[in-house]
């Protein structure tokens, strides 16, 4: 965890001010943040260390598709996929893996062919409903 | 694994991100 996050607990009870900044409702709640406080993914409730796990990853994967660091991006969301491939994370991985590759690359066959893989993989994933409109790419 | 050694402030933890380049994983907990 310490290799790609700085740790940061928050007493519910206690930080009245971050609670409400971050209109937190419910404990835990796991928030990815950049160093200037901007959040980039969440996720609320305990988890097995597998899908725990999964959730950093793709928050890691997040951030830097956010931050257009998209070769970082398709780093984690690769990872993720394959060391993480069962967690409800993947099938959100695996949509913004083809994202990444498409904002890096320009071709739009990636978000085409990544529609592919989401149905075959994930087929009732709300991930792969998402990806349905690329159908209509040409090619 | 050894247990990650959580700050418990978000100014020192930006602070601590920016110079090691990392992102900062926030967990609001509650003890019932």
């Amino acid at each position: 965890m310490e290799k790609s996050f700085v740790p940061l607990q928050i007493d519910f009870n206690k930080n009245k001010a971050l609670v409400n900044r971050f209109s937190v409702k419910w404990t835990p709640t796991i928030i990815v943040l950049d160093v200037n406080g901007d959040e980039h993914h969440r996720f609320v409730g305990f988890l097995p260390p597998e899908d725990f796990i999964g959730q950093m990853v793709l928050g890691n994967g997040k951030a830097e598709f956010n931050l257009e660091h998209f070769e970082q991006a398709i780093q984690c969301f690769q990872e993720l996929l394959v060391r993480y491939p069962k967690t409800d994370a993947a099938p959100e991985a695996q949509y913004y893996l083809g994202v990444a590759k498409y904002k890096a690359s320009h071709d739009p066959k990636e978000l085409k062919s990544n529609l592919e893989i989401l149905q075959r993989e994930y087929p009732s994933s709300e991930w792969s409903k998402k990806a349905q409109v690329y159908a209509l790419i040409p090619g | 694994m050894a247990k990650p050694k959580w700050e418990a402030s978000l100014t020192t933890a930006k602070a601590k991100a920016k110079k090691e380049k990392k992102l900062i994983l926030m967990d609001f907990y509650n003890k019932l």
